[in-house]
């Protein structure tokens, strides 16, 4: 797998000197599933909006594809690279029509009519938006719908990487585990590098491949989910616990029980062969 | 304990929709209760603690049907002063429900709206700050906060008012985990420490449920089930098949009881549930 985002010794401080960030490393692979956990001011969303150079480090250096975020006039080779999905669609949304939401990013990086109406309908198709919605206001869809149109109007760009910021909140258990099934399949089927950035740990142990936990600026852990779950005590410092069946697991790991468990169906399996052996 | 809220045979359908958002809705509420609404989307939670505030019928256009006696008395006999001594309302997005630049005004406003002079004010201030932990934010701008100290300021403002039930639509769904607990741990407080009657609707269970004396799931516009947690989860299998997401301690527990390895009660408490499976492995250990 090829790298697609390379980060070094990345420092961010805001106007006011608060730094954000302190000294970041990490590569990321093309066609990883990554969850970036922490808790709030952990530096989560800064850390994400550097990756696609809606802020600049303020020491080291972020690469996207080989794009240096730091140069001048590189943000339209950016979006290309890095989409980055708000935590709130309605932060994002604004414009009267579904259609012309999904066509305004193609059509400010100077793309032909043709192509930008190609690129609409794939990505409303790819986002199971049906061509009905296509002419209806974004405001009257529900929840669900609208974080698939604001993913959309992300998709159209064919970034190679999406971020979605908290992609869960606000939805019953169904909604949040069709879209994060959507995301999946974006990132199974299509080759998309997905990285969500989130406080459930449910969803992160059933989806995320690779875990990365940030504390006061700083990685904390940055493993498969299995190995970073299976850290309670080290997480206990940036205020994550583990899952819940993780948890149980892990307490009842002096009778045969791997610590490393991430759902309730694992849990019951080992548990089954624990108390037959 | 005294019945002050009896919802009976209440229907309701928004105007301009083809079913109603409630039907044939009946349920009794006692005093210094924690009670949790849970449900899917759109199942009707909202328009049911709506309801219960009075925001329904007397905000809202459509067909009411039925009753909702809040303290004995008919909701629809209610004016706004009374329903705000009664019943107050938090809101999911704090910032919906700000209106002003600082917290300790913020804190204020509700309270100079129903005529109060200003040494109470300033005492029930004072009150609300110590027991959600505002003291030292009282001069910040509520918008410059993180997430769970705006929820607290929204907590506070209404509690100002001293109503006897607090309602809290989704009162976690934007902050971390350590925002949820603190919200939880004042929630608690004011059940054990202010009498008070707690309403909140929750999508995740797992808080909830460990602190609700009873639980109201909310199906298609319908009370599914109303119970306290140990009677709530015994059926795990139909829950799951409504879209809820119980906690994996309870679907644990309900694994060990379909395989009979286990026979009491559920329980909501994780440290319980542990014990229960160590047991049973320590059993299994010594018969071998």
């Amino acid at each position: 797998m090829t790298d697609v985002i390379e980060v070094k010794d990345m420092h961010f401080a805001y106007r006011d000197g608060t730094e954000a960030l302190k000294g970041i490393d990490l590569t990321i692979k093309s066609g990883e599933f990554i969850a970036l956990i922490g808790q709030n001011g952990a530096g989560k969303t800064t850390f994400a909006k550097t990756l696609n150079g809606l802020l600049k480090p303020s020491q080291g250096y972020v690469k996207c594809g080989g794009i240096d975020t730091s140069q001048k006039r590189v943000i339209k080779k950016l979006v290309k690279e890095v989409g980055y999905v708000f935590q709130n669609p309605d932060h994002q949304l604004f414009n009267n029509e579904v259609r012309k939401e999904i066509a305004y990013a193609p059509k400010n990086v100077g793309l032909s009519e043709e192509e930008i109406e190609e690129r609409v309908t794939e990505a409303a198709a790819v986002a199971g938006i049906k061509e009905d919605y296509l002419s209806m206001h974004p405001f009257f869809l529900p929840k669900g719908l609208r974080q698939r149109v604001s993913i959309a109007s992300i998709l159209a760009l064919r970034p190679k990487v999406i971020i979605v910021d908290e992609p869960t909140t606000g939805q019953d258990y169904r909604q949040s585990v069709e879209i994060m099934e959507f995301l999946k399949k974006l990132n199974e089927e299509r080759g998309h590098t997905i990285i969500i950035i989130t406080h459930e740990m449910d969803i992160v142990a059933k989806f995320a491949k690779r875990v990365i936990v940030l504390c006061q600026g700083k990685i904390l852990l940055d493993g498969d989910t299995k190995e970073v779950f299976s850290q309670p005590d080290v997480l206990a410092k940036a205020y994550v616990k583990v899952p819940e069946a993780t948890r149980i697991a892990q307490a009842l790991n002096r009778f045969g029980i791997s610590r490393d468990v991430l759902s309730s169906d694992e849990l019951w399996d080992q548990f089954q062969s624990a108390i037959s052996r | 304990m005294e019945k002050i809220i009896e919802i009976n045979q209440l229907t309701w359908q928004y105007t301009d929709t083809d079913h109603p958002a409630l039907e044939d809705v009946s349920l009794e509420i006692e005093e210094n209760m924690f009670i949790g609404v849970c449900g899917p989307n759109e199942s009707g939670k909202t328009t049911l603690v709506s309801c219960i505030k009075g925001l329904i019928p007397h905000n809202f256009i459509g067909s009411y049907k039925g009753e909702v006696r809040l303290f004995g008395k008919n909701i629809r006999d209610l004016n706004a002063q009374e329903l705000a001594k009664y019943v107050g309302f938090v809101f999911a997005d704090p910032e919906a429900q700000f209106t002003s630049m600082s917290v300790e005004e913020e804190l204020a406003f509700g309270m100079e709206n129903i005529g109060l002079g200003s040494d109470e004010i300033k005492e029930r201030i004072q009150w609300v700050a110590d027991i959600t932990g505002l003291e030292s934010l009282l001069d910040k701008s509520p918008y410059d906060l993180s997430g769970g100290q705006k929820q607290r300021v929204a907590i506070a403002s209404v509690l100002a008012m001293q109503p006897r039930v607090i309602i809290l639509d989704e009162p976690t769904s934007m902050l971390d985990p350590i925002g949820k607990d603190s919200i939880f741990n004042i929630c608690a407080r004011m059940k054990e420490e202010l009498h008070m009657t707690i309403i909140m609707v929750e999508h995740t269970l797992d808080r909830l449920a460990r602190l609700s004396d009873r639980l109201i799931l909310v199906h298609q516009g319908k009370i599914a089930r109303y119970a306290e947690p140990e009677r709530f989860f015994e059926n795990v299998g139909e829950l799951l098949e409504l879209g809820l997401n119980p906690p994996a301690s309870i679907v644990f527990l309900d694994q060990l009881k379909q395989a009979g390895l286990y026979d009491g009660p559920m329980t909501t408490s994780v440290e319980e549930t542990i014990e229960i499976a160590q047991s049973i492995c320590a059993r299994k250990e010594a018969i071998k």
